[in-house]
């Protein structure tokens, strides 16, 4: 089928683009880079007051346990690190629209948020468990896997059914429904939105590769965690659209992360044991 | 219109009630939610299970969490209540996997599957009348049994709200 709308023509003409502040993706190149300070994280983060107010708002929710409120960002760094509060920030960032209702992927109200987060849990204990890469750097991509939904959503709304419809008929998994019918996924179309954020490759290659991670070439730990973070979420229900479950799964993570199939159950148990104890960093976030 | 109160039954979750409620299992995944009903005692159950099976070398804090232990533990907190085990009537639906598993992936790997194959090997064990049940495929669930009419319903995002069964109702 012929494509009725470019790349291109995505990211110039969705009224209601997802961005992230500029003071977040500071802070996400500061927190990586061998010579950040708490000082030069908190004055990146001072120059975003609707930010700084979140993360601060985060740092002193019940889910950190803090012993006395922070109230400054220097000391919020301090207290709860620099990657911590990158993550922090990420969320406070991400939070405004992902948590939007997505219409085109049969999404309700923070479903793409419920989704996100428990990605981006699941390919951070991913991370942890296997030693393959950053945790932190895998929370990250996690989070950010689906950004392509949030623009794509819009334009797939009279053809949703279509899509499933063909995903059903022809027995392919929803993504290579979306190439069909539109002539690209919502994994290419976060591919371009990273390369407009100027994300690092890496994440980059995490959101384009997080449903086909064997096409990565070469394969890559961090796009590994984050497909086998989305399956947890995937099958533990959160945040599930009109796609549903209707993806493909790479039993090859499993292998070149060095896990074993018999540790599923225990990695799906701790998996959503701590996605229940971040239940109270979701009351905060719903703060208005 | 549901008449009685309405009990949400969270992951890993069982809850049991006498007189007319209306249990809902949100958004299933691989997750199965079962629901048991004795119409003569009024008494019901849900349980939403996450796992097939117990972990051997682990304390179980929520038996609702596996299939093993998760209806065993509905069914006696339903028997307390007074609940005739042998005039239960049961629905159960979820156990959905990826669409793709690929042919030559390991099975340990599928929970939706084994949930399903865990909870069908359970039922039968306990000579359970299982009167619907909805499992596999690719989406997501959303499970409702209203035990003052017994209509057990399954909503998916993809086909709507569609009728399972009817148990009998409390």
């Amino acid at each position: 089928m012929a494509k009725t709308i470019t790349l291109d023509d995505i990211v110039q003409r969705t009224g209601d683009l997802p961005s992230l502040p500029a003071a977040a993706l500071k802070v996400m190149r500061e927190a990586d880079s061998s010579t950040s300070t708490a000082a030069g994280i908190a004055k990146i983060l001072a120059q975003d007051q609707a930010l700084a107010v979140r993360v601060l708002r985060l740092a002193n929710s019940a889910y950190y346990g803090l012993q006395r409120k922070v109230t400054n960002l220097q000391e919020s760094v301090v207290v709860l690190g620099m990657r911590c509060v990158k993550n922090l920030c990420l969320v406070a960032a991400t939070y405004p629209w992902m948590s939007k209702r997505l219409t085109g992927y049969g999404l309700g109200p923070k479903d793409l948020w419920t989704n996100s987060f428990g990605t981006a849990l699941g390919a951070q204990l991913v991370a942890r468990l296997s030693g393959k890469c950053d945790p932190d750097q895998a929370f990250t991509a996690g989070l950010l896997h689906d950004v392509g939904k949030v623009a794509l959503s819009v334009w797939l709304e009279d053809k949703t059914a279509l899509i499933v419809e063909y995903a059903n008929r022809a027995q392919v998994p929803f993504d290579s429904a979306e190439r069909r019918i539109l002539g690209y996924d919502h994994c290419e179309v976060g591919e371009h939105l990273g390369r407009m954020w100027n994300l690092p490759e890496e994440l980059i290659l995490a959101i384009r590769y997080h449903h086909a991670p064997d096409l990565c070439d070469p394969t890559s730990p961090l796009v590994d965690c984050v497909h086998i973070g989305n399956y947890l979420t995937l099958s533990m229900g959160f945040g599930l659209g009109g796609d549903g479950l209707h993806y493909a799964f790479s039993p090859a993570c499993f292998v070149r992360l060095g896990l074993q199939p018999e540790a599923l159950d225990e990695i799906t148990d701790t998996f959503v044991v701590g996605y229940e104890e971040y239940e109270t960093l979701f009351q905060e976030l719903a703060k208005p | 219109m549901p008449t009685g109160t309405v009990l949400s039954v969270g992951m890993a979750e069982i809850k049991v009630a006498k007189g007319p409620v209306v249990y809902s299992c949100l958004g299933l995944g691989s997750c199965i939610g079962l629901c048991a009903i004795d119409a003569a005692s009024g008494v019901s159950g849900m349980v939403h299970i996450m796992l097939p099976e117990a972990f051997k070398d682990k304390p179980v804090e929520k038996p609702g969490k596996f299939a093993d232990t998760g209806l065993p533990e509905m069914l006696k907190l339903m028997e307390k209540q007074g609940a005739d085990l042998g005039r239960l009537q049961v629905a159960y639906a979820g156990g959905a996997q990826v669409f793709n598993f690929g042919a030559s992936a390991d099975s340990r790997l599928d929970v939706g599957a084994r949930n399903a194959t865990a909870v069908e090997a359970l039922v039968l064990k306990l000579r359970l009348r299982v009167l619907g049940k909805d499992v596999g495929g690719s989406s997501g669930r959303t499970v409702t049994v209203d035990t003052s009419t017994g209509v057990c319903t399954v909503r998916t995002v993809k086909a709507g709200e569609a009728e399972l069964c009817r148990l009998k109702s409390v």
